[in-house]
């Protein structure tokens, strides 16, 4: 991060007490992942109240890491508004006017007393990666306390392990905070620029601002869609484990996270619609992202359907193991943004 | 009895194998847009591609809505009127097609899912008897009828994506139907309590 932008807002702060939070998080989830792994093979339950404790002791962190990200999100919006200086105003505004003209989605103009400020969502960059993994274990720790069954306790802790490892070791959002965003609006802190550099970041960064960070969709369609993997994961657990097992409290779990999980996923999805409409304008349906997610919501329409005849003993497994593609097809979805170009891609 | 219910069991299973060509398509889809970079081409390739994606698509949607359009009758009608409604629609679909093109034919195929829906969606909320539902709950029927409507008008909406007001005005009909069909459907239990003040409602027969 540059210096500017270090002496603006306690990044430092935020970091250091973010990764002990998240070391703390490891160090219990290492704790449930060997309680898992002996519960797995143990034909009677093991450290089943010191795991309970364990688990809701991960939930609690995980939502004090969440307010610790919405407070260092609330220092930027303080603290790093877009003020341009008073020469360029004029001009700003009667660029913005142009392009709003012959726009369908204009953008505010500049107002001195009121400059804009960036209200950047709570999932973005590794962020997300976060809420995701707090959605599933506020999940795993709710269906923890329904189920008295050791053995799937066992997979949802090692599930919720080795999110936790993903998270430590590989997404961390503490380590380095926001890289991308604070890379692009760095250069607008950048001591000594000239009166048109300041121009043209501005016309860079503004647009932006508007249609990405503060969209209003933004506060709805990821946290939707990432509350629907959650729910998915869920799902695809007690999917595996009805192909071994005809429990039906667990199929009856299974089921109402498949609710919830569709219910989401499809709002989520609806609500990128407009969204995509008025970041990417009209021609952008089979985007590979888009392709990806009618999969993954053919799937799972699919399980719902034959879910209603799961009393048969064919349709049980077969519902079983739509439950196990859906996951699989959350995860190539999740994928897409990676390894396909496309107007969602995070390449 | 046995019957109708196979004739759900193969409804279901029809269904399933229409989304999964839905699914081998989007896959294609997928693949050729990457390999071909179609990302990086001018306006009127992206708009060729997406022409051809939606020219290979349009059957199985065709066969998707004309399900939903079986589907819809059998809560309405006794299993030997099934038949003819699905022969009419199958000829109304493909005389269409003929005669004014696809989108023509899609246009013919929502608009009597609709009409049947809207039909079926009314006696839901007068609480008929005629309908043979799966699920009998009254908020489990509304929300089908619902869930099932939206997915008409979000298809109809698609088509009409070149008149923008009115196609975000009916897209946001469209999404309201879908929620309001999901929360029905999937939380009925839930809904009556809230309605009746009941903690405890009791499981309907399934």
């Amino acid at each position: 991060m540059q210096i500017e932008l270090q002496s603006l807002i306690p990044a430092a702060i935020f970091s250091n007490s973010g990764n002990v939070l998240l070391a703390v998080i490891l160090l219990l989830s290492i704790v449930v992942a060997l309680s898992g792994v002996v519960n797995l093979y143990s034909r009677k339950p093991a450290w089943q109240k010191i795991t309970t404790g364990m688990i809701i002791a991960i939930s609690l962190l995980f939502i004090g890491g969440f307010l610790w990200i919405s407070w260092f999100h609330w220092q930027i919006y303080r603290n790093l508004p877009l003020e341009l200086p008073e020469n360029l105003m004029g001009w700003v505004n009667r660029q913005l006017d142009n392009m709003n003209r012959s726009s369908s989605y204009g953008m505010p103009l500049y107002d001195p007393a009121n400059p804009p400020r960036y209200k950047i969502p709570l999932w973005i960059e590794n962020e997300k990666y976060y809420f995701w993994f707090m959605c599933y274990a506020i999940m795993a720790l709710i269906v923890h306390l329904r189920l008295q069954n050791h053995r799937f306790r066992a997979f949802l802790h090692l599930f919720l392990a080795l999110q936790v490892a993903i998270l430590y070791f590989w997404v961390n959002p503490f380590i380095e905070p926001l890289p991308k965003f604070f890379n692009e609006i760095g250069p607008w802190y950048a001591a000594e620029q000239s009166v048109m550099h300041k121009a043209g970041y501005f016309m860079r960064l503004y647009p932006k601002m508007i249609f990405y960070y503060n969209a209003e969709y933004m506060w709805f369609h990821p946290p939707l869609l990432f509350i629907s993997y959650g729910s998915i994961t869920i799902t695809f657990i007690t999917s595996v484990f009805m192909l071994f097992k005809r429990d039906l409290l667990l199929e009856k779990i299974g089921y109402q996270y498949a609710k919830l999980g569709f219910f989401m996923l499809t709002l989520g999805m609806l609500l990128g619609y407009p969204w995509a409409l008025k970041a990417w304008g009209p021609n952008w349906w089979w985007d590979p992202k888009i392709c990806s997610s009618l999969i993954m919501w053919a799937v799972f329409s699919t399980y719902l359907h034959t879910r209603l005849y799961a009393n048969k003993k064919s349709m049980w497994y077969f519902t079983s193991i739509l439950g196990i593609i859906c996951f699989f097809a959350m995860i190539f979805t999740f994928l897409t943004s990676f390894y396909f170009p496309g107007e969602h891609t995070f390449q | 009895m046995k019957l109708k219910n196979s004739y759900d069991f193969y409804l279901i299973l029809a269904t399933t194998i229409v989304l999964f060509a839905i699914c081998l398509i989007s896959i294609y889809g997928m693949f050729y847009f990457k390999f071909a970079q179609i990302h990086q081409m001018a306006p009127a390739v992206k708009i060729l591609y997406m022409n051809r994606m939606n020219t290979i698509i349009a059957p199985f949607v065709v066969c998707l809505i004309l399900l939903l359009g079986i589907c819809v009758p059998k809560r309405l009608l006794p299993t030997s009127w099934l038949n003819r409604v699905t022969l009419l629609l199958l000829a109304g679909a493909i005389l269409t097609w003929l005669g004014w093109g696809g989108r023509a034919s899609l246009f013919f195929i929502l608009a009597a899912s609709f009409i049947l829906q809207a039909a079926v969606f009314f006696l839901a909320v007068s609480g008929s008897k005629n309908l043979h539902f799966h699920k009998k709950g009254y908020w489990v029927r509304l929300g089908s009828s619902l869930i099932h409507m939206g997915l008409i008008l979000f298809v109809l909406d698609l088509l009409l994506y070149e008149k923008k007001t009115l196609h975000l005005s009916l897209f946001w009909i469209t999404t309201g139907t879908s929620v309001l069909g999901m929360i029905f459907s999937f939380y009925a239990e839930s809904v009556v309590g809230l309605i009746s003040g009941k903690q405890n409602v009791p499981e309907e027969n399934m």
